[in-house]
Parts: structure tokens; sequence; C-alpha cells
């Protein structure tokens, strides 16, 4: 946002990002748009008339930059509102938990070794889980509770179902989740999530029939 | 008749003890959820739709389809008793049936909300069932080339009628048909932009995305605002509206149900657009409009009348044109593709019982929702006493196994949480996800028809505008998206004269 305030030393009211929701919506889809480019350009476009699988992506995607870099001249030549709180710190900080689990999906492998006696799944999802709930925690600091501890349930569920089971996945996650206020209170939390956890076990292997898996395979 | 005999078999089909019972389930949930603010018919229905896995796929629709049009009924029980719209349909009714309400006529506001709903509902049933035969027979007609310029038509109403820049709704537009590039191509089974993970290969669900953008991101938001809300305590005494509220509602009702059902059926278009406009009409030509915002009924039954009615004919080009008009209507796409079902034309004719039944079974719910709404109003009111915080983690954990257990694949639960914050990030930046759920759902049909029109042209890109059809589409999509930009235009146009002004 440093950027947002570069004309600070000019006579302050007029910045140079008139319309910062703009000017940064704008940049971000451009940036994607980029991304996206990059990441098609090996694959083959026209024969002929006939279109190949690299045209359609590279079609949106260029389209993407060019509206991308309209909208955020629309930001650096109109006035706007100015950015909402938490725009940054809670975006960012969502993506740095789902960002923190790159290293242990490309290491799970190696990770799995750590503990030995203990089946290597339940260990990736153990050290996953808890590198999650620190880091959620540290950046409580710095950016708001709820996308961050929305975002760790939900990953903590994600890793840990498979290895743990419904029962436990699903109380941990909500327990986390509960932290997502702050006006968390922590023996009401506790129980109502133990209601929530034997609702979804009923509910969802048994009353919905999805095959679900109740507790950790040993 | 056709049409009576039409409508009788579907009534055959939705009096089933099952389906009466899922048509039952529906209406409660979409009450309840609209009914609670904070929760919309979008989210609820993505979160719900992986569990209609296990049902008949009448069944799904009708319960699903059901949670659309209950949460229109229930939204206005919020507005009207503590003035917050329980559901963004309902905001107008905060104008006038919270008004009403401080006048301790709520019972009167309540009844006609949904009295005039279920007359909406009742015309929007016979209209689904009316114009789907037409209508079925012209996309009949259709080719590769028309149906391009069908959705193109469709992107562009989606684009206008969303609030905002049209700039920006493009781009989400253009983001969500990126993101539907995603997985594999349909001609060669070449892997797109999925950086060889498994995990990418089959494409990014569409369950993913939309609970991720509307579901998570809506409780992300919803934190960071005043949890508590207060209830005005106002005692509901006497539903029964006098004679004198509905002589001044009927004609109220039967416009907003005909402006409603008419922009529901218009793409893009859809329950919050209709209440709106049915509001401003109503006010625009009643003799005096000083009453507006003072406790009028006719505020009331306008737009709660034009909300029903929209959210029924929104149905109309999906059933009949496999076109999804707004994004509920997606995620109804993404409940028939679950079942294996290809939204179109030849819905009514390989499946009449799911269309028919379909339709006569928003009748059926209809009545239900009367009473669900009318004698219950207590029960729900009792609801709104649940705090936020014991709310959202319930929600959550529905929504992460929900989304496991459609591929039991972990990933999509993380792709939830990533898509959760990337809504966030767009919502603060003031872009709508909507348009862009509307392009996810389109970008594989659009891309294969235009592949295919392309190929049968040899090539050539007039082909869209040399087909009659195609080309009128084409015609009207450009004329919209100039009249949108018009006053865009003229409106930058002032500021900068008043600037320069100064």
């Amino acid at each position: 946002m440093s950027e947002g305030q570069g004309g600070a030393r000019a006579p302050a009211q007029r910045h140079v990002i008139r319309s910062p929701k703009d000017f940064w919506g704008g940049l971000s889809l451009v940036l994607v748009a980029a991304f996206a480019l990059w990441a098609s350009s090996d694959l083959p476009g026209m024969r002929g008339f006939a279109f190949g699988p690299g045209t359609a992506p590279r079609l949106f995607a260029y389209s993407l930059m060019a509206l991308g870099f309209g909208v955020m001249l629309v930001g650096l030549l109109t006035d706007g509102p100015p950015l909402e709180k938490f725009t940054f710190s809670g975006t960012f900080g969502g993506a740095a938990l789902v960002i923190s689990l790159i290293p242990i999906y490309y290491f799970a492998s190696r990770i799995g070794k750590w503990v030995p006696g203990v089946p290597p799944d339940i260990v990736v999802a153990a050290i996953g889980a808890s590198v999650v709930v620190v880091l959620a925690f540290l950046l409580t600091n710095v950016a708001p509770r709820g996308p961050l501890f929305i975002t760790a349930a939900t990953i903590i569920f994600a890793i840990s179902v498979r290895p743990l089971g419904l029962v436990i996945s699903s109380y941990v996650a909500l327990v986390i989740a509960a932290n997502a206020t702050k006006e968390v209170r922590w023996l009401e939390s506790m129980i109502w999530c133990a209601v929530l956890t034997a609702f979804c076990s009923l509910l969802f292997p048994y009353g919905l029939n999805l095959p679900l898996q109740l507790w950790p395979r040993f | 008749m056709d049409l009576i005999s039409n409508l009788a078999f579907g009534f055959s089909v939705a009096v089933t003890p099952m389906n009466i019972f899922l048509c039952l389930i529906g209406a409660l949930v979409g009450t309840l959820i609209g009914v609670l603010p904070g929760i919309g018919p979008l989210a609820t229905i993505a979160m719900l739709l992986p569990i209609t896995f296990g049902l008949p796929p009448v069944g799904a629709l009708i319960m699903l389809a059901g949670i659309y049009y209950g949460a229109q009924y229930g939204g206005s029980t919020t507005s009207i008793l503590i003035n917050i719209p329980g559901e963004s349909s309902a905001v107008v009714t905060t104008l006038d049936g919270h008004q009403m309400a401080k006048q301790g006529r709520a019972g009167p506001a309540l009844a006609i909300a949904a009295i005039g709903s279920f007359i909406a509902g009742t015309i929007a049933t016979v209209l689904v069932a009316a114009l789907g035969v037409p209508l079925t027979a012209l996309a009949l007609k259709f080719g590769p080339a028309e149906y391009f310029s069908l959705m193109v038509l469709g992107l562009v109403f989606a684009v206008v009628l969303a609030k905002g820049s049209v700039f920006k709704a493009v781009a989400m537009v253009l983001l969500g048909l990126m993101l539907s590039c995603v997985g594999s191509d349909i001609e060669t089974g070449q892997s797109r932009l999925s950086f060889d993970l498994p995990e990418l290969a089959d494409g990014i669900g569409f369950v993913t995305v939309a609970m991720g953008m509307f579901g998570f991101a809506e409780i992300m938001r919803n934190l960071e605002q005043d949890a508590s809300r207060d209830i005005v305590e106002s005692k509901i005494t006497g539903l029964m509206p006098t004679m004198k509220d509905f002589k001044d509602s009927i004609g109220a009702i039967g416009r907003g149900t005909a402006l409603g059902s008419l922009l529901g059926i218009l793409p893009g278009g859809g329950s919050v657009i209709a209440a709106f406009a049915a509001y401003t009409f109503e006010k625009k030509i009643s003799k005096n409009p000083e009453k507006f915002g003072r406790g009028a009924i006719e505020g009331v039954a306008a737009p709660e009348s034009a909300n029903n009615a929209a959210s029924q004919t929104s149905f109309i080009p999906l059933l009949t044109l496999g076109i999804p008009p707004n994004a509920v209507m997606a995620l109804m796409v993404g409940a028939m593709t679950i079942h294996g079902i290809v939204p179109g034309p030849q819905v009514m004719t390989k499946q009449p019982e799911l269309f028919w039944g379909l339709i006569a079974s928003m009748w059926i719910g209809n009545l239900m929702l009367v009473v669900i709404n009318l004698p219950l109003v207590g029960v729900w009111v009792s609801l709104l006493r649940v705090p936020y915080r014991l709310l959202f983690p319930a929600i959550l954990i529905f929504c992460a196994i929900g989304v496991y257990s459609i591929n039991n694949a972990p990933a999509d639960a993380i792709m939830v949480a990533t898509f959760g914050f990337i809504g966030y990030w767009l919502v603060k930046c003031d872009f709508e996800p909507a348009p862009l759920l509307l392009g996810f759902v389109l970008g594989p049909l659009m891309e294969e028809n235009l592949r295919r029109a392309m190929l049968i042209a040899r090539g050539d890109p007039t082909t869209f505008l040399t087909r009659p059809i195609s080309g009128v589409l084409l015609g009207i999509a450009a004329i919209l998206i100039i009249i949108a930009l018009l006053p865009m235009i003229r409106k930058k146009r002032d500021e900068v004269f008043v600037e320069e002004g100064v």
C-alpha cells in the first residue's frame, strides 16, 4: 500500500492513485492474466481455422489483461472511495496459510518418516495442521481473524479427514474456526463444536449415505 | 389442452410422497436461510449441491428450487420485523415493511408479502409451463453459432444489470471464462493451466468456486461486522389485512408479478433487480408517492410479488435453452450436471417428468410456503436470536464436508478456502462475483460452440453476424452495451465539468 501514498511529499490531497479499489483490483487481474499467459504459453494455438487447446485460454487472458489495465487506468483518472479495512491483510493472511502448505505437499514423503511407528499420513496431517494453526495465531497480529481462521479450519479439515477420520478432523476444524471471531467463549464453543460434530457424523455417513470414514485407520 | 394435460402429468410426479417431502425440506431450508441475514440462497444451494448427489434427479431439483423461492418468502420476514434484509432481494421491502411494523401493522405486512408472493408464484408457474413448449421448439433450431451468440447475450445482460462498473463486470466474466479453461481441453484432451497437478487435471469444480466465492467469502466479511442484532420486539397482532389493504395492494401485486416475470426470464436478471424495479415503478405510478417509505402496503406487495415471480421464471431459459440467466440458475446447471442431465431443449423431450414435475412442484411449494410463513412466523423470529458465532462454524463444516464428499478429494476443500479469500479480495475491491460464476459455468459451453461454429464456417468469423438469429442476438447485445456505457460516459463527463468549473 506504500505506493498508494507515493505522492505523500507533494501537498497531501491528491494521491497518484485516486481510486485505490479500482487500481489494486485492476492490477490483480493483470497479474492473474499474465500468469495465465505464461502458464498457457506451451499450448498449441490455431491450426488452420481450427482452434487449438491454447487458443481460448490465451484469448480470455489477453482480454482480461486489457480490461485489467482499463480498470487500473480508471483508478488513476477518477476519484473513488478509499480501500476498506483489511483488504490486503485479510487476503494475504488467507493466502499465506494456503501457501504454507506447498512445502508440506512437496516434502510429504520425507516428513512422513519423522515419527517412527506412526503411519506417515497421520504424521504429515498433524505437522501440517500444527504449522497452519501456529501461523494463523501469529498472523492475528497483522491480519483479521475471519479470513485467517476460516481458511485455517478448512485446510485442517482437508488434510486430516482422510488419515484421522470425520470425527476428529471436524471437531478440530470447528474449534479452530470458532477463533474466527473475537467473542469466542471457550466452554460454549467446545460444547457446541461437539454437538455439531456429532450431528455431522450422523447426517453425512448415515443420513446421506456418503462414504465417509468416521475414525482413524490404524 | 396440452398445457393442462402436461401440468396434470407434472402434478402426478410432484405429489409422490418423496417429492412432496423434498419440496417441503426445500421450502423450509429456503425460509430458514431467507430469514437469517448473511446466508443467501446462492451460498446455501452451493453448500447443498453435494448432498443432492444421493437423491433422484427430479427430487434434487425440486428441493433446490424450493430453497430459491423459499428464500424470497423468508427474506421479507426479517426485512419487516427487524429492518435488516434477510436476503438481498428483500432490501426494498425494509423501506415500507418495517415502517408498517413500527405502526403496529407487522401482521398485515407479513400477510400481504406472503399472499402477494403466492399469487405471483401461481402466475409464474403457469407462465413457465406455457412458455416451455414454444421456446423449446425455437431452441431446437439453434446451431453452434446461435448458441454462442445467445450466451454472449446472456453474459452481456449479466454485465449490464450488475451493480457498479461495467468494466469490472466484464472483467469478472472473463476471469470466470479463464478459470473454466483449467483442466483438460475438450477436443484434444491436453491438460491446460493445470501445472501437472493431478488435483487440477479434471478442472476446477463448479461447487468449489461457488462455495468459496459466495459461502466462505461471505462468512469472512460477516465476521468483520458487529455481530449483535437488535430484534425490535413488535407484537404481531392480527395477521389478516383489512379489505382496504387488499384493494390497495391487488394492483401492485399484479404489476409486480408482470415486471418480475419479465425480469426473471431475461438473462442477467433475477429477483433482486425485479424487486427494485417493481418498487420504483409502483412509486412512480402512485397517485400519492409521498406515502412510500412511510408504510405503504403497495411498497411491500409489489417487490415481494416481483422477487418471487422472477425467481420462478428464471427457470425458463435454463429448462428450455439450457442457458442459466443468473448465478443461482448457474448452480442449477451444476446440480443437473451432477446427475448427468445436460440442460437444454432435450430435457423436455427426454425427461418430461423432470420438466413438468419441477414446474408443478413450484406451485405446491408456494402453497406450503404460505403455511410455513404465516402461522409459523414466531418460530422463524426466534431463530434470529441464534448468535452468528454459533452459526458460522456450522456453515463452515457443512461446506467443508460437502465439498470433500463430492470426489472424496481433500484438494477440493483447500481450493474452496482459496476461492474464499479470492472472493474476499474481489468484493473488497468492489468486484461482483456473480458474473464470474456465470462466466465460469458458460465457459466450456461457449468455447465448444465457438470452436464448432468456426469449424463449420471454415474459420470465417462473420458467420456469427450473417446467420440471422445469431446476428439479431449479437445486435441486441451490442445495443445493450452501448446503452449501459452511455450514461456512464455522461456522468463521468458531468464530473469533469464540475471539477473544471470549481
